[in-house]
């Protein structure tokens, strides 16, 4: 069953000398607890075309359906992690996890439980009390996410989760990523320019051209994900298709850009 | 769906070019003017208390041509701007040198700390005291008033070059004695216009206040003479007098700043919102 | 050898030392200089004088008396600028066609030395209170907007999307996003006016009469008791000083969550 349905969308901005245009004639489809990720040359719109679809910013042109109904504005079936967290600072771990289940009418003490589970999720317990500014950006990643898990969307939309994160705490993210879509099964679309991170957590990748943006090549991912890390990445599946789509971004790379 | 989060001029389309825009910008003040003179025109507002409109602009106009404005308001913008300038080199100076020698700015940093939140008004009277009511006493306070901020915001931006800068002119070959002119200072221009256009706002209040205090010539002096002989129409063409002038003086002082700073990332001087 | 808490004393008290020793120059100049009969009492009297003036005036309650006034004046003005301050800029902020009328009034008179329109407010409002806090309203309201404005408008975009992803609406955005997001610049915004508020009470009561500490300075100056004068700027400095060094406390009480910023 296809989740998320993307047809035509142009977006133009308004710059000095006139519009620019960001995306052009952008067509995809996500199924139903698919992992798709989204790759692409910086600046080709692969962010744009995700707050479209976050319902953030509005189209020029084309439709945006999910489960069959066209997007209007962000709604609580969609969830939304940003590169940059956007945790609200004036409220503690708790606080924060917690502030998605208001909209669903859960009773404070359904939201306290509920918060505190996902606290958990994530490793943090022990945290609920602390402030953002008191954590490190890994664990805010994870306050993040978890604050989106928590009030249950049925699509995750990753916003290059882990791109302010340093190698190690970026690995380590990634594999608790994997862990919690292998056992929620929710239908994720990621932005990223991580190849890597996208083969290692995808079982769709989608490559998209410079500007204007549209998608140019699709690789399907077939790797076992119950083995570990180690075995994923030094497999020669691995790293075939791996070479192969970095390969293909970096032929969407205009000839003098590199 | 709310897409541009900062508030913008409602949309105008395309072919409204920069000049007609700048007019729909300032359509607000010609309102709040035909509003100012419709309510009192009309009675709701007694014509005693607030005069309309035409009659403070032909107030104003009268002051102009007849040169009596003219007298008072060059004598505060004269004052106002000798005793900026005066701040502004002694500021600077003591500034730089407070940010490059330790004993100066353990000598001065304590004093500067300790007057900085001194209303600067207060030295008036004193300053009566020891030179009379007049000029030397008004241009001695805008000079303390104007003096603090200025050299702050220079040992502020002079001390906050990054070192990397110095090790670079240095590596370069430029000798010690000539960093201040040609890399902490260049480095530390915005820093320093932002204290200086801080500086501008207080030498107007400071000369204003002073002269509404105790003085002899001054805007100020006669803006008060009309208030007190009941000319409401000619003291409200006074106070926009004023209102004008320092406005100018701000405008100009941006686009002096925009002209020397075209090379900074932050040009953010924009507008009064800087 | 001494303790390590013992170390950190004698830091802080070197530190307090050097901090204190200009100061403690500059009396001694003023001692010398008075002690030495270079200049009349009438325009410097000694240190000396000037602290029996002080022990007097505070004994009659005098400085107490008319410091409350001033303060009274300054707060309320305070207060009333910070609540129009941030409705508008909030509004500015948020809806375009408030930005639209707003802006260009606010460019036009915020630079203008708002001390100039006293002789108007005292027409309208009388001699008393009234005149000199709207006066002080009048200053403060303009760099309340500006820092509410400032601080609305810059809250991060993901920040929006993120409670509007989650369910919150239009209307709920500005209670539970922007303004608690608007507040550390709210907050600078009051810390920075704040001396403002100070100065205008003071020089409208120097200018305008009718109590508070700025009219006795005149007051005392008119009567050449200069002791008086000396004793009152000395008032007025040590207030500013406390009021900021107790807002710089609260700001760090009211927002337990804020990154703190390098103070000068």
């Amino acid at each position: 069953m296809v989740s998320i349905r993307v047809r035509g969308v142009d977006k133009f901005y308004r710059a000095r000398q006139g519009a620019v245009q960001a995306l052009a004639g952008v067509e995809l489809s996500v199924d139903s607890g698919e992992f798709v990720s989204l790759v692409g040359p910086s600046g080709c719109g692969k962010s744009t075309l995700l707050y479209i679809i976050g319902g953030f910013i509005a189209a020029d042109c084309g439709s945006i359906e999910i489960n069959g109904r066209e997007v209007r504005g962000p709604g609580l079936d969609r969830g939304v992690v940003f590169q940059e967290y956007a945790l609200f600072p004036w409220l503690t771990i708790q606080q924060n996890v917690a502030y998605g289940l208001e909209a669903r009418g859960l009773s404070r003490e359904e939201r306290r439980a509920t918060a505190a589970r996902f606290v958990d999720m994530v490793g943090l317990q022990g945290f609920e009390n602390h402030y953002p500014r008191e954590l490190s950006g890994g664990m805010k990643q994870r306050v993040a996410l978890a604050r989106t898990l928590a009030y249950d969307p049925a699509i995750l939309l990753l916003d290059e989760p882990f791109g302010a994160l340093d190698a190690q705490t970026r690995e380590s993210m990634q594999d608790e990523m994997l862990r919690i879509w292998l056992s929620t099964r929710k239908t994720v679309l990621m932005i990223t320019h991580d190849v890597t991170e996208a083969v290692y957590l995808s079982q769709r990748v989608l490559v998209m051209s410079g500007r204007p943006g549209h998608i140019v090549e699709e690789f399907r991912i077939n790797i076992d994900r119950s083995v570990t890390r180690e075995v994923t990445m030094l497999s020669d599946d691995f790293n075939r298709v791996r070479n192969d789509i970095w390969l293909s971004v970096r032929r969407q790379l205009a000839p003098g850009a590199v | 769906m709310n897409t541009s989060f900062a508030a913008n001029l409602p949309l105008l389309p395309a072919w409204v070019n920069g000049r007609a825009r700048r007019l729909i910008r300032a359509l607000p003040i010609a309102m709040l003017l035909v509003l100012w003179e419709v309510l009192v025109v009309s009675g709701l507002i007694d014509r005693t208390f607030l005069p309309p409109a035409h009659a403070v602009i032909l107030a104003f106009w009268d002051m102009l041509v007849h040169g009596e404005l003219l007298a008072h308001l060059w004598a505060t913008v004269f004052t106002a701007f000798v005793g900026l300038g005066v701040a502004v080199v002694l500021g600077v100076f003591l500034g730089a040198l407070m940010a490059t020698n330790r004993w100066v700015n353990g000598l001065v940093g304590p004093l500067v700390a300790t007057t900085y939140s001194l209303p600067k008004t207060s030295l008036v009277p004193l300053f009566i005291l020891w030179f009379g009511i007049g000029d030397v006493t008004n241009g001695l306070t805008v000079v303390l008033g104007c003096l603090l901020p200025i050299l702050v915001s220079t040992h502020h931006g002079v001390s906050s070059v990054p070192a990397v800068l110095v090790w670079s002119a240095r590596a370069m070959g430029t000798p010690q004695y000539a960093m201040l002119r040609r890399v902490l200072l260049p480095a530390a221009t915005a820093s320093i216009l932002s204290g200086v256009r801080i500086a501008l706002g207080y030498c107007f209040v400071l000369v204003i206040s002073a002269e509404m205090i105790a003085t002899k010539l001054g805007i100020g002096k006669l803006i008060f003479l009309y208030g007190e002989n009941g000319a409401y129409a000619y003291m409200l063409g006074g106070i926009l007098a004023v209102v004008v002038i320092a406005f100018v003086a701000d405008r100009s002082l941006v686009m002096i700043t925009r002209r020397l700073l075209y090379w900074h990332d932050s040009m953010e001087l924009r507008g009064a919102h800087a | 050898m001494p303790s390590r808490a013992m170390t950190e004393l004698m830091g802080v008290a070197q530190r307090c030392l050097l901090f204190v020793a200009p100061l403690l120059l500059l009396l001694a100049a003023w001692q010398v200089t008075t002690s030495m009969g270079y200049v009349r009492p009438l325009f410097l009297p000694p240190p000396g004088s000037v602290a029996e003036q002080f022990l007097a005036l505070l004994q009659a309650g005098e400085i107490l008396e008319q410091l409350a006034i001033s303060l009274y004046r300054a707060f309320a003005g305070l207060a009333i600028a910070t609540a129009v301050g941030v409705a508008t800029g909030l509004m500015m902020a948020r809806i375009s066609w408030v930005n639209w009328i707003c802006d260009p009034l606010i460019s036009f008179v915020y630079p203008a030395p708002k001390i100039v329109f006293i002789p108007l407010f005292i027409l309208y409002f009388g001699m008393d209170h009234l005149s000199k806090i709207l006066l002080v309203a009048l200053t403060c309201v303009f760099p309340m907007i500006i820092a509410t404005h400032q601080g609305a408008s810059t809250v991060s975009r993901t920040l929006v999307w993120s409670a509007e992803s989650m369910g919150t609406s239009e209307r709920r955005l500005l209670s539970r996003v922007i303004l608690p997001a608007s507040m550390p610049a709210i907050l600078t915004g009051v810390r920075i006016t704040m001396p403002a508020a100070l100065i205008t009470a003071f020089t409208c009561e120097m200018v305008a009469g009718g109590g508070g500490l700025g009219a006795a300075l005149v007051f005392a100056q008119r009567f050449f008791e200069t002791p008086t004068v000396f004793v009152y700027i000395l008032v007025m400095l040590m207030t500013g000083l406390v009021l900021d060094l107790a807002l710089l406390r609260l700001r760090n009480v009211l927002l337990p969550w804020h990154e703190q910023d390098k103070e000068l």
